[in-house]
C-alpha cells in the first residue's frame, strides 16, 4: 500500500504528513496528530461526534477519507480554542446551561452549534434543532444544549449582554441553586481525555475474536497462524488466565474469554494484540475455533421447563435468581375482591448506547503493578475480580477510572478489562482497546427482556385487594447484575401502593441470548410498565379517572411497604397533583369524556417535529450561495 | 474497516476514465464517499479492502451547474446542501429543498452528491423521487480509445432494481439533467424512524403549478420511492389531475390510488397505509410551496380541532 503525501493547514498550522490512503480523516487528526477532541461514537456517520469543519464546511470526519481533506484548511475542535486562549461564546454557553453531562457527545455538539452560528447567525431555535439534527446525545439531553446555543447566539448579536454567559451568583446552598460543572470546560473545549484517547509510548493494539454462535463448545482452538503474522505481539485465550477465571457483579460466573464452550453470540473467545488495530484484525481473522453447536435456549420460560438446555452446570434449573415475597393471606385478598383482572406485560431488551464505545488500556506499571485504565462503574469490585483471575496479591491490581462517556449501568461489568491485563502481561507493553459501535451492540449487556403476570384484586370503590405479581426476566448467558436487579425489581414491583395481601415472584433466568444487566432503574422500568398500566386498565373497568384509582390506593406518611419498610414521607399524593395540573388532565373516567379532550397541545407541550425551518422563511436574503 | 491499495484523485474526466479502465476489478469510483464507508462494517460488508478507489470530487468538470433551454444539468459533484443553500437552484427545483432538508443531515449532505445518491439505486433513496418528477436524464462518459464518449439515459431507465444500475463498468455518470420547474411549487414527504439521518420508509415528491386563476392544475408531477423495488413516477395520478379543477374529494381519490402500486417485500401494509396520506400531504404542500389555496383546508381543519 503506497502512502500518499499529505498536505493541509489544521488548526492554522501547516501540517505534512505520509499516511495510508485508506485512512479516514478521523483517524488521521486522532491518531496522526493528536487531536482527540472529536471523536468516534459510531464510526457510520450516524453520532456527529467526529464533526469538524474542511475549508469551511461541517463535515463527518468518519465519513471523509483523509485524501478528499488534500489541501484544505481544517478546524477541529481543539482549533476553536487556541492553547490559552478564552473559551468561545459558544462554549462559555455550554459551560453555562450545564450542557455537558458524560461529555463524550459535546465536542461535537459544540461543533454543530458553531457551524449553525456561522450559517445563519439570526438561526431560530427551530433552525438550530435541525442544524444539530446529525448529532446525537445520550444523557445531557438537548433542552440544556439548545438553551445554550440560543445564548450564545444571543450573546454574539449583542441582545445578551456578556454577563449572560457569567455564573449565576452563589447562593447559600447547593439545593435549589444552579451549581457550575467543574469538569464542563474540559468537556465543551474537547480537552477531557476518555480512555480511547489516551496513547501510551509502545503502546499495541487488541482485537477481540467473538463467538458466531449461541451455544457451542470449543473444540479447539488454533492460534498459530495469527501468532505468526508479522506485527503480532500476542494471542490470549482462557488457557492464559493464571488464576480462578470468573467475574460478575453477584456470581462470578463469566470467564475473561469463553472456556470450554460459548454461550451467546458475541462472546469473546480469543484477543490479538498487535501494532496496529488492522494488523490485530487481520491477526484475528487467521485464528481457528472448532465448534461444535448444541442446543440453546433463547426463551426464559423454556429455559424454566425440566430438559431445557442448560446454560451453566452450577445452576440446572437455569435460575440466576428467584426473589419471593410474600406479605398477608393472598387467597382472601382475592376473595375480597369485586373484580379481579389479569394481565400479561411483555418489554424487550434495550441497548444503552452510551456515546463513548468501551474503551480501556492496561499496562504493567515499574513496581510490576496490572494497571488498567477503562471507563469502568464499579472499579473496586473490578480490581478485587481481577486480582483473583490474575493471581496477583491485591496490592499488584490497580484500577484508574477514565472519564465515563456515559454508563447507564452498562459499564459496571468487567467485559474487556481482563483481556487487557492479560495481555499487558503477556507482552510488558501498554495494551488498547477501543470497541466500536457494533461490537458495543453485540457483545456488551442489555436491559432485561421481562414477562410481567399481574394479578389484582378491587374493590368496586377503587380500592387495591390483592396483588400476584410473577415476573420472569431473561438474564442472558452470564450472572452480570441480574440478582440486583431482580431485587429491585421485586421491592418496587407494586409501585408506591398499599396493598394488603401480595405474592410476588421475581425470576431471573439464564438462556442463551446476549447477557443482561445494569440499566436505569435496574429492574423497576419493567415492573412499573407492568404496575402503572395495570392501574390505568383497572380504573377504565371500573369507571374510574386514572389519578383518582391513584390516589385511593397511594402510600401516604407513614405507610409500611411490601417488604415492611416504614416510610416517613412520602410525597405521592404531591407528585400526583403535579403532574395533574402540569398536564391539565381532563379529568373523568376513560371514554367518559366525549369526543374531544382539551387536555391536547397548549403551553408545555411539544410540537411534533418538523424540518424545513430555514427554507419556510420567506426572505432567502440570509443565504448565500456555495462558491 | 474499508481499506484500499491505491487511492486516486483524478483532476480530469479524461483521467479518470483512463484510470477506471486501468485499476483492477472490484476497485470503486467514490464521489462522497457517504455511503461506503458505513457499508464496510460489521453486520453489513465488513472489512473490506478494495484494490483502489477513484474519488471523483476533484474533477473540475464535475463542479456546478448551468441552466439552459428549460433544463438544468447538475454536474455529478453538486451535493445535497447546494439544494438548500443556492437561491438559483431553489427556484429551478423548488422540490430539492424539501428532499434536501429530510437527506441525512447538515454534515453530511456538505459531502453527499445527488449523482451519488442516484447511482447507487437504493429503492428508498431520496433523490430518485424528486429527480423522476423532474424528467432526470443522467450523461454517462466513457473512454472510446482515447475520446470521451457520452449518452444520456433517463433516470427511470437507468435504475434496474435494488443496488442495479444501467451503468457499464467503465462509464461515470457526469451530470443529472432535469427539467427547470421555476414557478411550480414543491414537496417531499418521508417517513422513517427519526427526523434526521434516516433511510426512508417511503418517500414521495410532488411539483405542482396552477394556471392563473389558481384553481386548476397547469401541471403536476408525482413521484413514490421505497414502496417497490424502483421509485416510480405515478403518471396515472397526474393523468387524474391535470388540467383539472382542484378539489379536496379528487385529490382524496387520487391519493388513494397508489396504494395499490406498493410492491416491497417487507411492511406491505403499513406502507400501503402510509401512501394515502401522503400523497394527499405531498400535493398539499407543494400547493402552499407555490402560494395556491389548498382545497378543503378550511373543512379539514375543523375536523381536526
Amino acid at each position: 500500500m503506497s502512502d500518499f503525501e499529505l498536505e493541509m493547514v489544521v488548526n492554522g498550522k501547516s501540517i505534512r504528513r505520509r499516511a495510508k490512503p485508506h485512512l479516514r480523516l478521523l483517524d488521521f487528526i486522532r491518531d496522526e496528530l493528536n487531536l482527540t477532541g472529536a471523536k468516534e461514537g459510531c464510526g457510520a456517520g450516524e453520532c456527529g461526534t467526529c464533526s469538524v469543519f474542511v475549508d469551511g464546511k461541517l463535515v463527518k470526519s468518519c465519513l471523509m477519507p483523509v485524501a478528499k481533506a488534500q489541501g484544505a484548511k481544517v478546524e477541529t475542535i481543539e482549533g476553536l480554542t487556541p492553547h490559552g486562549n478564552e473559551l468561545t461564546p459558544v462554549q462559555k454557553a455550554f459551560h453555562k446551561t450545564g450542557a455537558s453531562q458524560c461529555g463524550y457527545c459535546i465536542p461535537g455538539m459544540v461543533m454543530a452549534a458553531t457551524s449553525a452560528l456561522r450559517e445563519n447567525p439570526g438561526a431560530g431555535i427551530e433552525e438550530i434543532k435541525e442544524r444539530l439534527g446529525g448529532n446525537i446525545c445520550r444523557c445531557t439531553g438537548y433542552t440544556k444544549i439548545f438553551e445554550a446555543v440560543e445564548i450564545a447566539r444571543d450573546v454574539i448579536s449583542g441582545k445578551l449582554s456578556i454577563a449572560a454567559l457569567e455564573p449565576d451568583g452563589a447562593g447559600k446552598s447547593y439545593i435549589g441553586n444552579n451549581v457550575r460543572r467543574l469538569d464542563a470546560p474540559s468537556k465543551v473545549s474537547g480537552r477531557l481525555r476518555y480512555a480511547g484517547d489516551m496513547v501510551m509510548p509502545g503502546m499495541l493494539h487488541m482485537q477481540v475474536l467473538r463467538s458466531p454462535h449461541a451455544h457451542a463448545l470449543i473444540r479447539s482452538i488454533d492460534t498459530s497462524e495469527a501468532e505468526s503474522l508479522p506485527g503480532v505481539a500476542c494471542v490470549i485465550t482462557a488457557d492464559d488466565v493464571p488464576g480462578e477465571d470468573g467475574f460478575g457483579v453477584f456470581v462470578h460466573d463469566q470467564p475473561i474469554m469463553a472456556r470450554g464452550r460459548v454461550r451467546y453470540v458475541g462472546e469473546a473467545v480469543a484477543a490479538v494484540t498487535a501494532d496496529d488495530v488492522i494488523t490485530a484484525a487481520r491477526a484475528v481473522s487467521l485464528i481457528k475455533v472448532e465448534y461444535e453447536p448444541v442446543a440453546a435456549v433463547f426463551d426464559a420460560e423454556e429455559a424454566m421447563q425440566n430438559g431445557a438446555p442448560v446454560v451453566h452446570d452450577y445452576a440446572p434449573d437455569n435460575v440466576v435468581k428467584h426473589i419471593p415475597i410474600r406479605k398477608g393471606d393472598i387467597e382472601q385478598g382475592f376473595a375480597e375482591a369485586d373484580l379481579v383482572v389479569e394481565q400479561t406485560y411483555d418489554t424487550q431488551a434495550v441497548e444503552h448506547a452510551y456515546l463513548e464505545p468501551e474503551a480501556g488500556i492496561a499496562y504493567v506499571d515499574h513496581d510490576d503493578v496490572v494497571t488498567v485504565v477503562s471507563p469502568s462503574q464499579n472499579i473496586t469490585h473490578h480490581r478485587h475480580m481481577l486480582a483473583k483471575i490474575i493471581d496477583k496479591p491485591i496490592n499488584k491490581v490497580r484500577f484508574i477510572m477514565s472519564p465515563v462517556g456515559g454508563g447507564f449501568g452498562g459499564k459496571e461489568d468487567m467485559i474487556y478489562q481482563g483481556m487487557l491485563a492479560l495481555a499487558a502481561m503477556k507482552t510488558g507493553a501498554p495494551v488498547r482497546l477501543v470497541y466500536t459501535r457494533e461490537e458495543s451492540i453485540i457483545s456488551t449487556a442489555k436491559r432485561h427482556p421481562a414477562r410481567i403476570t399481574y394479578k389484582m384484586g378491587l374493590r368496586n370503590d377503587g380500592r387495591i385487594t390483592a396483588v400476584s405479581f410473577r415476573m420472569i426476566c431473561d438474564g442472558g448467558a452470564y450472572g452480570l447484575s441480574t440478582e440486583g436487579v431482580m431485587r429491585k425489581a421485586a421491592i418496587l414491583s407494586c409501585g408506591p401502593y398499599n396493598i394488603p395481601n401480595v405474592e410476588i415472584d421475581v425470576y431471573g433466568i439464564y438462556t442463551h441470548n446476549t447477557p443482561s444487566g445494569a440499566f436505569r432503574t435496574f429492574g423497576a422500568m419493567q415492573s412499573q410498565f407492568a404496575t402503572e398500566s395495570h392501574m390505568d386498565i383497572c380504573a377504565e373497568k371500573l369507571g374510574l379517572d386514572p389519578f383518582e384509582i391513584r390516589r385511593i390506593n397511594m402510600m401516604q406518611d407513614g405507610a409500611v411497604t411490601h417488604t415492611q419498610q416504614v416510610l416517613g414521607s412520602v410525597s405521592m399524593g404531591r407528585v400526583l397533583d403535579a403532574a395533574e395540573k402540569a398536564c391539565r388532565w381532563d379529568s373523568g373516567p376513560v371514554g367518559m369524556r366525549g369526543q374531544e379532550r382539551n387536555d391536547l397541545g397548549g403551553e408545555g407541550t411539544r410540537p411534533p417535529c418538523t424540518l424545513g425551518a430555514r427554507i419556510r422563511k420567506t426572505g432567502d436574503d440570509d443565504h448565500q450561495e456555495v462558491a | 474497516m474499508l481499506t484500499c491499495d491505491e487511492y486516486h484523485m483524478p483532476t480530469t474526466l479524461a483521467e479518470a476514465l483512463a484510470l477506471l479502465q486501468a485499476v483492477p476489478h472490484g476497485s470503486r469510483l467514490v464521489a462522497g464517499a457517504t455511503d461506503i464507508l458505513p457499508w464496510a462494517r460489521e453486520g453489513r460488508a465488513g472489512d473490506v479492502n478494495l484494490p483502489a478507489m477513484i474519488d471523483l470530487s476533484r474533477i473540475e468538470e464535475l463542479q456546478g451547474y448551468e441552466v439552459a433551454g428549460g433544463r438544468v444539468r447538475l454536474g455529478a459533484n453538486v451535493v445535497y446542501q447546494q439544494f438548500l443553500t443556492d437561491k438559483a437552484l431553489r427556484r429551478h427545483l423548488p422540490g430539492m429543498p424539501y428532499c434536501s432538508i429530510w437527506f441525512a443531515d447538515d454534515q453530511i449532505r456538505e459531502q453527499a452528491t445527488l449523482a451519488g445518491n442516484l447511482v447507487n439505486a437504493s429503492p428508498a433513496a431520496d433523490g430518485t423521487p424528486p429527480m423522476l418528477a423532474h424528467n432526470a436524464e443522467l450523461e454517462i462518459a466513457r473512454l472510446e480509445g482515447s475520446d470521451i464518449k457520452r449518452r444520456t439515459i433517463s433516470l427511470a431507465d437507468f435504475v434496474k432494481g435494488p443496488g442495479k444500475t444501467d451503468l457499464g463498468p467503465h462509464e461515470i455518470v457526469t451530470a443529472v439533467i432535469c427539467d427547470s420547474l421555476d414557478g411550480y411549487g414543491g414537496s417531499f414527504q418521508k417517513v422513517g424512524q427519526r427526523r434526521s439521518l434516516v433511510i426512508s420508509s417511503v418517500c414521495a415528491a410532488a411539483c405542482i403549478k396552477m394556471d392563473k386563476t389558481g384553481e386548476v392544475v397547469e401541471d403536476i408531477r408525482l413521484a413514490l420511492g421505497g414502496v417497490g423495488p424502483v421509485p416510480m413516477r405515478l403518471d396515472d395520478i397526474e393523468k387524474m389531475l391535470r388540467g383539472k379543477q382542484l378539489t379536496a374529494e379528487l385529490i382524496a381519490r387520487a391519493s388513494a390510488k397508489p396504494a395499490e402500486r406498493v410492491a416491497s417485500r417487507t411492511r406491505r401494509q403499513y406502507r400501503r397505509t402510509v401512501v394515502k396520506g401522503f400523497i394527499e400531504a405531498a400535493i398539499h404542500e407543494a400547493l402552499e410551496d407555490c402560494g395556491a389555496r389548498v382545497p378543503g383546508s378550511a373543512e379539514r381543519e375543523d375536523a381536526h380541532v
